[in-house]
């Protein structure tokens, strides 16, 4: 191993090497492209959350990172590692929560886990039991008698069991209550906290996202469209709405670039700005209106 | 005072979740509910209990820590700086409104309402607070 010079705090992610790389996705289901191109990199210690309006292909592009999915072109690599084949000792750095279920009904909770802890080498059997507990989840009963929420519950344990360094989340929490949402937040901080793990999540409770995921990409088209901290996004877009001319002679004076435009019914279109860094700029002639991520949800989705 | 009362957040707002917190800080201070010395929550507290990313908790205190808000002390907490002693006045805490009321005065202007009825709107507002 060469020596590296020091990186420092504020980059030191961006430095090291992804976790997760792809590069040029394509896959089609039969003529309908669903990644077109896409490229998207994954890196240490963060938390992403993954946007995306239904059938814009969430589940089919962490099906695809994961090596679930054959690829019409494109690489994947995992910690380095190029897929689709990887080796044990990387698929054991990996947690993955799908989106159904895919436990095995007629196990008990105790049996599923017993089993899958024959595959690891690492074991975190103090964090099992105790969520185990703290969830409420019965582990002597079969899994098809648990309620949804719980076998949700029971699948995200599964996934931290092994204590992975990155984690896949495709919708976890859709049959959680509220309570048992921040629960589940809270633990992911945990593991970010305590471990430095990479997580993806993909939800449309934009609420939860909002508060652990520190980047947002929206995939759209077949690409992720953008990739940023959503501070930074709320911070330096603004919506607005004119006439074409008038939002180019807006962006001219406030030397602000288009992130996207949707026109609107006679010549009036709907633009987003990105605000180059600073104060906030004011403009006399056109309003310029703050976003929320629901908002940017809508024009970035 | 415990973590929950200090920090609250709102999801769903155009001001990101680390401005919120910061601004909640400040009004803080400024009314003097937090004083010199006083310990605020470790990064690791607050964001477990916030459930936020710690990233988020971490860039508020480095910002409330250069604008003169906060001090590391030696190891890791951060605490209230030396020289918020005292509540500020009322005459320089009014003016921690004013960012908000004149967004609120321009959303009137646009909805076209007279000043009457948008100050009677936020005397009701206020009163409605004061309710135990």
């Amino acid at each position: 191993m060469t020596a590296t010079p020091p990186a420092s705090v504020a980059n030191a992610h961006v430095a090291a090497r992804p976790t997760a790389n792809m590069r040029g996705l394509n896959l089609a289901y039969g003529k309908k492209p669903v990644l077109k191109g896409l490229d998207w990199q994954l890196h240490p210690g963060q938390v992403i959350g993954l946007l995306g309006r239904n059938g814009a292909g969430k589940t089919t592009l962490l099906e695809a990172m994961l090596g679930l999915r054959d690829l019409h072109g494109g690489t994947v690599e995992l910690f380095g590692e190029s897929g689709p084949q990887l080796s044990d000792a990387t698929r054991a750095r990996i947690g993955y929560v799908p989106q159904r279920s895919d436990l095995f009904e007629g196990f008990t909770a105790n049996e599923l886990l017993a089993y899958f802890r024959s595959f690891y080498p690492h074991w975190n059997t103090a964090k099992v039991d105790g969520l185990l507990s703290r969830w409420d989840i019965a582990r002597d009963q079969p899994i098809a008698r648990l309620s949804g929420g719980q076998q949700q519950r029971l699948s995200i344990i599964r996934a931290l069991a092994h204590e992975p360094d990155l984690l896949v989340l495709d919708e976890p929490v859709s049959s959680l209550d509220p309570a048992g949402r921040r629960e589940f937040l809270r633990e992911l901080v945990d593991q970010v906290l305590d471990r430095g793990t990479t997580v993806v999540l993909s939800t449309h409770i934009l609420s939860d996202l909002e508060r652990v995921a520190f980047n947002v990409a929206f995939l759209r088209d077949g690409q992720i469209a953008v990739q940023a901290p959503l501070d930074q996004l709320l911070d330096t877009t603004r919506q607005v709405t004119g006439t074409r001319e008038q939002v180019d002679a807006l962006c001219a004076r406030l030397h602000a670039q288009v992130l996207q435009r949707r026109a609107l019914s006679g010549n009036q279109e709907l633009a987003l700005l990105t605000l180059p860094p600073g104060p906030a700029a004011e403009d006399d002639g056109l309003p310029l209106q703050a976003v929320n991520l629901e908002e940017l949800f809508m024009e970035l989705a | 005072m415990t973590t929950d009362l200090i920090f609250s957040i709102n999801t769903g707002s155009s001001e990101p979740i680390y401005r919120q917190l910061i601004e909640q800080v400040r009004r803080r201070i400024a009314a003097g509910q937090l004083s010199a010395g006083q310990e605020i929550p470790s990064v690791r507290e607050l964001a477990q209990t916030l459930a936020v990313h710690p990233m988020t908790v971490s860039k508020a205190y480095s910002l409330l820590e250069a604008q003169g808000l906060l001090e590391r002390r030696r190891g890791l907490s951060m605490v209230v700086a030396a020289q918020h002693t005292h509540a500020e006045p009322s005459a320089s805490r009014v003016e921690l409104l004013r960012p908000t009321l004149e967004k609120a005065a321009s959303e009137s202007r646009q909805l076209e309402l007279t000043s009457t009825q948008a100050l009677k709107l936020f005397q009701q507002i206020l009163n409605e607070g004061e309710k135990p």
